[in-house]
This record gives C-alpha cells, structure tokens and sequence, in this order.
C-alpha cells in the first residue's frame, strides 16, 4: 500500500491550512511569509506538517498561566533577534494589549500553537504576558463589570 | 532575504519610539456561554460583543472511555472545535471577554482551560432541546462555576414554562432560570446581569470565609 508522498511538489498545499498567508490585510508589523530559505524544508514543501513545524513538536505544555483572555504585550526595549515568521506575526499584534484569543483568531493559528508560541516569545524576551496575581475576580472587579454592563444601551 | 533589515524591526522600532511603551494591559474577566449546537450561542456573543464576535480553533484532546472503540479502556480523541468570542471593553483597565463554547461533554478537557478564572456562565437552552444542555448544566455544578440557565425564546416562543424548564433540568434552587431574546443587546446584558449577581455573591462568600 502506498500512501502520497507528503514531500511530492506534485501535491500542492491544500489552499485552507494557511489562509492568512494567501489574503487579508497585512496585521501591524506588515507580516508577510518568510523566502523558502528561510524556512525548514519540510515547512517549505508540505503546509500539513505546519502546526507541528510552527511549535518544532509540541503538541501541548503550554504554560497554563496563558489562558484565552490573558493579555500580551512587546516588551519595551526588547532586541532584535531571529523569529519565524509566526512569532513575528504575533510580536507585529501585541504594541497595544491584546489576549491570545485574539492573536489566535486574527492570526488564524491555533489556540494550542498560539499558546505555545507566546509562551516562547515570553521566553525569548520579546513579549510580556501580564498574568493576574489574583485568579479569583474579587467582589470589586465584578462590581465594575456590573456597572460597566449596567451603563451599556 | 536581508533579514536583518526586515521591515518588521522598523516598524516595530517606530512603534514603539513614538508611542513610548505600551499602554497598560487591562485586566481581563471572562463570561461562558455555553449550550447546544444552534441554541444562539454566537448571537448571544454577537449581540453583546463591541466587535463582531472572532473565532478561534483549539485542538481538543479528550478521553473517551469505551464510547468510540469499545473493545479499548481508553482512547484519546483530537478534535478541533471552533469558538466565538467578543470582547466588551468596561473601561480602560478592565475587559470583559465573552467565550461562546460548545456544549457537548466530550469538551470536557477545554472547559477545564476555559472556566479557570472564570466569573460565570450563561447556559442558553432552547426548549425543544433542553437535554442539549445537560452536559454543560452537569460541569459547571461540579466545577462550581455560578451559572444561569437562559431559555433563548427566539420568536417570543418557548414550548415550556420556566418552572417546566427548571424541573426539567432539576438544578438547585439557587440557579436562575430566566427567559432572553439572544438577538437584542439589552437582553442578552440582563441575562448577563445575573450571571455576575451570581458571581458576585460566590466572591463575597469566599472573600468572607478567607477573613
């Protein structure tokens, strides 16, 4: 039995793995994808390998601080180093506050991969991950999200 | 490609050198709405969201125990699910983010991620499906999430009363069970009232019983 060879140029990546590489406006930070050299080259041949290409294998270990509302940051004054072309993407998001969801949902990526890769930039020093003292809401904060939603028409 | 001086860098650099450092993060808190499949889920968000709801996916890996290959103990499962969510800025130090999550029980690992620091969570029924919601009505009661069980009444129309609704699902007394219009704004913030009634009230209790 033989299967397709996931290498085979002749089968050309599927168009929906990857869409916000084929359309769509630029994110801050003008993301475009990398030159083939750039890039692995099983990531250059076969777009069905990316989600594990993107986090080099990791399909879980995400910091379980990042959660879905967790907000991110660029670390002020962070220096240039070598990202991928995702973890640019990301840092390209984050000059206002923004959640993971969010990144996640703009970026098309994952949640589980976007977790990951804001856990490296993390890591790497390039982001910050405001992660709450308190994980419990206290009677204050809800308080105010009463109030806030109260105001709301 | 001269990687070293790739736009990004520049463009980051001028973002960041104009504007100073980034603004404060606000302080993120979070509502569930959960149910069934077709209940108004994404509605109840879209309503109530200032954005138009977003959507991300997460990979779902969930044990299923003897249900798909019987003759196995266990097998994990993958499954990638889609959540809406929308975003409600309070003001500029606090976010309320609104997650629009499938009801089904085999989710069961993403509810863990999802209802940790969480505030509450609307369970949305529709009457001519009530035990589409079990599975949620079921996690949250043993997560001890304060939950609210709002009857979508679509046209104006539900095919049972409230007090049926309740008995139906037999939750405690203590639970909400009330009626809303998913399609209006003001609605869906009443129904979301109450789920922070609840929220509140579970804060004082245990801020009392730390002191």
């Amino acid at each position: 039995m033989t299967y397709p060879d996931p290498d085979d140029p002749a089968h050309p990546a599927r168009p929906s793995v990857r869409p916000f590489l084929q359309s769509g406006p630029l994110p801050a930070g003008g993301y475009r994808p990398a030159p083939a050299d750039e890039q692995p080259p099983a990531a250059e041949q076969s777009s069905a390998l990316r989600p594990f290409v993107i986090t080099s294998g990791r399909t879980n270990g995400a910091d379980p601080d990042i959660g879905m509302e967790t907000q991110v940051t660029v670390t002020p004054g962070a220096g240039p180093v070598r990202l991928s072309p995702e973890m640019r993407a990301i840092v390209g998001l984050c000059f206002e506050p923004v959640s993971v969801a969010e990144i996640s949902a703009r970026l098309r990526l994952h949640l589980g991969v976007t977790r990951i890769l804001v856990g490296d930039l993390r890591a790497a020093g390039q982001l910050d991950v405001h992660v709450l003292d308190n994980e419990t809401p206290d009677p204050e904060t809800i308080m105010r999200v009463i109030r806030g939603l109260r105001a709301i028409t | 490609m001269d990687y070293e001086q790739s736009p990004d860098r520049v463009v980051g650099t001028a973002a960041v050198g104009s504007g100073g450092h980034p603004k404060k993060a606000p302080v993120p808190v979070k509502i569930i709405v959960a149910g069934g499949f077709g209940v108004g889920k994404t509605t109840t968000v879209g309503a109530i969201s200032e954005i138009s709801p977003l959507t991300t996916e997460a990979e779902m890996t969930s044990a299923s125990v003897g249900i798909d290959n019987p003759g196995q103990a266990t097998m994990k499962t993958t499954t990638t699910i889609a959540m809406d969510f929308g975003v409600l800025t309070i003001d500029q130090t606090l976010k309320l983010y609104i997650f629009g999550t499938p009801g089904q029980s085999r989710f069961a690992f993403m509810w863990d991620d999802l209802i940790k620091g969480a505030l509450g969570a609307l369970v949305v029924v529709d009457t001519n499906r009530i035990d589409d919601c079990y599975p949620a009505v079921d996690y949250f009661e043993r997560a001890g999430l304060p939950f609210v069980v709002g009857v979508n009444t679509f046209n104006g129309q539900m095919s049972y009363s409230l007090d049926e609704v309740r008995w139906a699902l037999a939750i405690r007394e203590d639970v909400p069970v009330l009626s809303f219009d998913a399609r209006f704004r003001g609605s869906v913030r009443d129904a979301l009232l109450v789920v922070l009634d609840q929220a509140l009230d579970k804060a004082i209790r245990q801020k009392s019983s730390y002191s």
